[in-house]
């Protein structure tokens, strides 16, 4: 190879770096880290990207040198020099690339054994996800329930998750933390949020139909809020009446895919249960029957238009389910 | 003495007499087929209804049952035997004369044998080539209705049952019916003329394998048409949600069969013609890289395939016999199915990969006119690949909830097989150099599928390690990498393959200023498409998301128009090919000056391939080496021999 062509190629080399660099920082194509997990997670994104941009950079150089400077003229048929290989060459291709991979692996492992490691006081949270919503326990205050994820800021939350139905999975973008749930096991990820605010729980796997409204809400607090909140509310659902009502719809994910005026609920996958009178009479029954029948067993009667996805909630305690039955047939009526 | 091939002018004459009036009824054909299809569904339905009504299971005419057996199972059994795929081994089951030498079913002299059962492996390859380019258009529409979907925000004109439905069917076919058997329809076409060889080592089951495709193909469409639409559950089909969903899941399960049995038959057929029907003189070590290619993805598929079939049949029998593979609250094991789904369809990722990376070497050796650059160390990454291949598929799954201890050593392997991987981009790179590049369509596609091919491996270093996937799993970021490996890496093999051997299949010339437009305008719009999901996918775009709401409303939008620039690109190239085979100019025998066998002999090539089995005395890349030989064929003076035999 002539001396001229390896300057040029490493200059195309860094030129190409510098564009692939310049790129990486100036668009905006990862969202604020707001967890310690992610944190660690964004040092092997960018660990990565780095290794990333250096063999970009190699390749990219040889293939643009190459394609210009070897191009045959039309009526050129001689054959290229016979070069059949250097094993020199074919050594330092294969070690480099395996060093630099090793690398990876030993920076990801690493970073991996960190966050899987629970702190003594972290909370434990309860999460249990569903055709198409999201629930979470807090089993160290009075099992209190919840269909928004609230966290004490700074401190490792381990959620331990499992599904009633299929897979889905939990996914908060700027926690950069993942984890499947799935029905009959129990999986574990820790979070520890490092900000104030609120976020989107996206669920990650495909889950049928209402899978891209699967979304849940995780609130950020300081933990004197969090404490409050936990012990205020861990009563609320005690007393009668609506809003006993209104909790238990919302803690149990009906809003999800209902639409229910009473408890401000727009979802669209299931039936509007402001219908629910009308529903009643086109399957022939009194409404409150209906309406129990429905929540008991969903299968029973399928309002046309609409999937028959909704798992049935006979396992709740009796009082409960007279409450939303008397909380929806008298909102709907 | 060199072996001669059988004088094959010495047909055997038909057995029994002129043919019977009623041949047209009873003769192999589509009239049979029509029948033949009816009655095994028939007897199909009529077992099941007796078995339950002998047994007393109510009701009687259980749905999905009826059609698993009757539709999925016995129609496609009745139609393969209507069209004459048994009649040959059925005859000789029963004892009547066999005719082995009988070629009557060899070749095409009119359109019409490109639609029988034909036991000439050209015929077949062109079969499978047009066929797999049918349903690539098919699977190609359901993703234009995806990115139309995706366009604005809000749901337009699928509801979401529908849209999963669109892009399983859209993965499915590309991977099980376009990219899969593509590869194969080439080599088909391709190897035995590579190598030397008269025909496939089965040409029977060659047919056979591929008329198993346009039925799989066909069930895949048809679930559009059942009750609760297409099977919506992904290409992946993980249960529990597969085995909860309506009939038209169903319809993937036994496709997937139909299929995976097509791969398997052809990749054993492979196997022993590459093993056993090589010239003499065709050593391992001067195989071309694309026999290598197929003969370590052949490999994969016999060991790996029965592996997807198995997992679709648990799901089925969940579905419809009462067992419990994936059952929990029954003692079934949910994730299980992914173990065993990835462990196919990882190695698949290379099935899918392998034979392009064979059509790579061939086209940049040709066209930079260099020999490949470390032939040996090409040949044996190809194994690494094949090895590592199987130690790697829970990379699928670090986020799926397997045991944690797995996820460092399936990191590690999957690292490493990054390794022999880019060995070979930079032995391409190193074949381009100092080469006389003559940039034909075969090799602009070559050379995107370089360039685009690194960016899906570099996408795959991300994935492969843990941290980073936790983020970015399930994301548009994986959309992304799969499209760069699976679009910029295996269509852009394919479609520099299809150019590449247009003339030697059809004998004629594509019009070449319209093959390098349509490059350009895919290669662009490709990337327009899908670069941009890199981007989204690492923000939180999730994959197989009906909806996205406002947030990612503008890229959506520029994803969406490019897609279907991309998509438009390929009328293109179906114009070029439909018209250059019927008018184009006649292609010479070797237009691209190429030293491997196929391109020895006429455009396109005898019945039979060769007049006389050739002899091999080089290796297929020696371009720039005076006087240097492949082969030696019938007819041509020895004398130069010894010199080039090194």
């Amino acid at each position: 190879m002539q001396k001229g062509a390896a300057v040029k190629v490493i200059l195309i080399a860094i030129v190409v770096a510098a564009i692939t660099t310049a790129i990486a920082i100036f668009l905006p194509w990862l969202p604020a880290s707001d967890s310690k997990e992610g944190d660690r997670i964004d040092v092997a994104i960018w660990f990565v990207t780095g290794i990333c941009i250096l063999v970009w950079a190699v390749v990219a150089a040889i293939f643009l040198y190459s394609i210009v400077a070897f191009r045959a003229r039309p009526d050129d048929d001689t054959d290229g020099p016979p070069i059949h290989g250097h094993t020199g060459l074919e050594i330092t291709w294969t070690a480099i690339p395996f060093v630099l991979v090793t690398a990876i692996g030993i920076l990801s492992a690493v970073i991996l054994a960190k966050n899987g490691d629970t702190p003594k006081n972290a909370l434990k949270v309860n999460v249990l996800g569903e055709q198409f919503a999201w629930n979470f326990t807090y089993p160290t205050y009075n099992n209190l329930q919840s269909t928004t994820l609230r966290l004490p800021i700074n401190r490792t939350t381990k959620l331990e998750m499992t599904s009633r139905d299929v897979i889905h999975s939990f996914y908060v973008p700027q926690f950069r933390q993942k984890q499947d749930l799935l029905p009959g096991q129990t999986t574990t990820i820790n979070v520890t949020p490092t900000k104030l605010g609120h976020y989107v729980i996206q669920c990650a796997e495909l889950c049928g139909l209402g899978h891209a409204v699967m979304l849940g809400q995780v609130v950020v607090m300081t933990q004197a809020s969090f404490d409050k909140w936990a012990h205020g509310s861990s009563t609320a659902t005690q007393g009668g009446g609506a809003a006993a009502g209104k909790a238990l719809f919302t803690n149990n994910g009906c809003a999800s895919c209902h639409t229910f005026a009473p408890a401000g609920a727009t979802g669209k996958i299931g039936p509007d249960l402001d219908k629910l009178p009308q529903y009643a009479q086109q399957a022939g029954k009194p409404l409150e029957t209906f309406v129990r029948e429905s929540i008991e067993d969903p299968s029973a009667y399928i309002q046309p238009g609409y999937p028959n996805v909704m798992p049935p909630f006979k396992n709740l305690p009796a009082q409960q389910i007279d409450q939303l039955v008397s909380f929806l047939t008298k909102g709907s009526s | 003495m060199t072996s001669v091939a059988e004088p094959h002018e010495q047909h055997y004459a038909p057995a029994a007499g002129p043919p019977s009036r009623w041949h047209w009824l009873f003769g192999p054909g589509w009239i049979r087929a029509a029948w033949m299809s009816a009655l095994f569904a028939g007897i199909g339905l009529g077992i099941v209804v007796l078995l339950r009504w002998w047994g007393g299971y109510e009701p009687i005419l259980q749905t999905e049952t009826c059609v698993t057996v009757s539709l999925l199972t016995a129609l496609p059994v009745g139609f393969l035997a209507g069209l004459g795929a048994f009649d040959y081994w059925v005859h000789y089951f029963l004892g009547k004369p066999t005719q082995p030498d009988d070629h009557s079913g060899h070749g095409a002299k009119t359109w019409k044998d490109y639609f029988r059962v034909n036991t000439d492996h050209k015929v077949i390859g062109i079969q499978y080539v047009t066929t797999t380019i049918f349903f690539f258009f098919a699977g190609g529409l359901l993703a234009m209705l995806v990115r139309a979907e995706l366009a604005r925000p809000g749901m337009q004109f699928t509801d979401t049952e529908t849209y999963n439905g669109l892009f399983s069917a859209h993965a499915s076919l590309m991977i099980f019916l376009f990219v899969i058997p593509a590869f194969a329809g080439l080599a088909n076409f391709v190897i035995p003329l590579m190598i030397g060889a008269p025909d496939m080592a089965f040409p029977r089951l060659n047919a056979l394998s591929f008329w198993l495709l346009p039925i799989a193909g066909t069930m895949m469409l048809s679930s559009f048409l059942v009750d609760g639409g297409p099977f919506a559950a992904g290409w992946t089909g993980y249960p529990t949600l597969s085995t909860s969903l309506p009939l038209g899941q169903t319809f993937f399960n036994m496709a997937v069969q139909w299929a995976g049995a097509s791969s398997v038959m052809t990749a054993l057929n492979f196997l022993v013609t590459i093993i056993t029907m090589r010239a003499p003189g065709m050593t391992f070590w001067r195989m071309p890289l694309l026999v290598w290619a197929n003969f370590t993805t052949s490999l994969l598929v016999v060991l790996a395939t029965p592996f997807i079939a198995g997992s679709q049949f648990m799901v089925l029998f969940d579905r419809i016999m009462g067992t419990h593979y994936f059952d929990p609250h029954l003692g079934g094991y949910t994730l299980g199915y992914q173990h065993i789904f990835w462990f196919y369809s990882h190695p698949a990722v290379y099935i899918m990969m392998l034979p392009g990376f064979g059509i790579a070497s061939e086209v940049i050796s040709v066209f930079a006119r260099k020999p490949i650059f470390g032939y040996r160390l090409m040949a044996l990454s190809l194994c690494a690949i094949v090895v590592l291949g199987f130690s790697v598929w829970a990379h699928h799954m670090f986020v799926a909830g397997m045991a944690p201890w797995l996820r460092v050593p399936m990191m590690i392997t999957t690292l490493l097989i990054g390794v022999p991987t880019g060995i070979k981009v930079f032995s391409w790179l190193a074949t381009t150099w100092e080469g006389r590049i003559h940039f034909t369509a075969p090799m602009l596609w070559a050379l995107g599928f370089l360039s685009m091919f690194v960016i899906g491996g570099l996408s795959g270093i991300y994935l492969a390690s843990v941290p980073v996937d936790i983020h970015v799993s399930d994301t548009y970021f994986v959309v992304a990498h799969i499209h760069y490996v699976l679009f910029g890496g295996s269509l852009f093999t394919i479609f520099a393959g299809i150019y590449y051997w247009f003339p030697k299949m059809t004998g004629r010339m594509y019009d070449e200023r319209l093959a390098k437009i349509h490059f350009w305008i895919t290669l662009v719009a490709f990337n327009a498409t899908f670069f941009p999901m890199h981007l989204t996918g690492t923000q939180g775009m999730m994959r197989r998301y009906a909806d996205h709401g406002p947030r990612f409303e503008n890229w959506n939008l520029f994803m969406s128009i490019a897609s279907f620039v991309l998509g438009a690109s390929f009328v293109l190239f179906l114009y070029n090919m439909i018209n250059s085979w019927a008018r184009g100019p006649r292609a010479p025998g070797n237009p691209w000056r190429a030293l491997t066998l196929e391109w020895q002999v006429s455009s396109p090539p005898p019945l039979f391939n060769f007049d006389e089995i050739p002899q091999v005395v080089g290796s297929p890349y020696e371009y720039g080496v005076p006087g240097a030989r492949h082969a030696v064929l019938a007819g041509e003076p020895a004398g130069e021999l010894q010199e080039a035999r090194h």
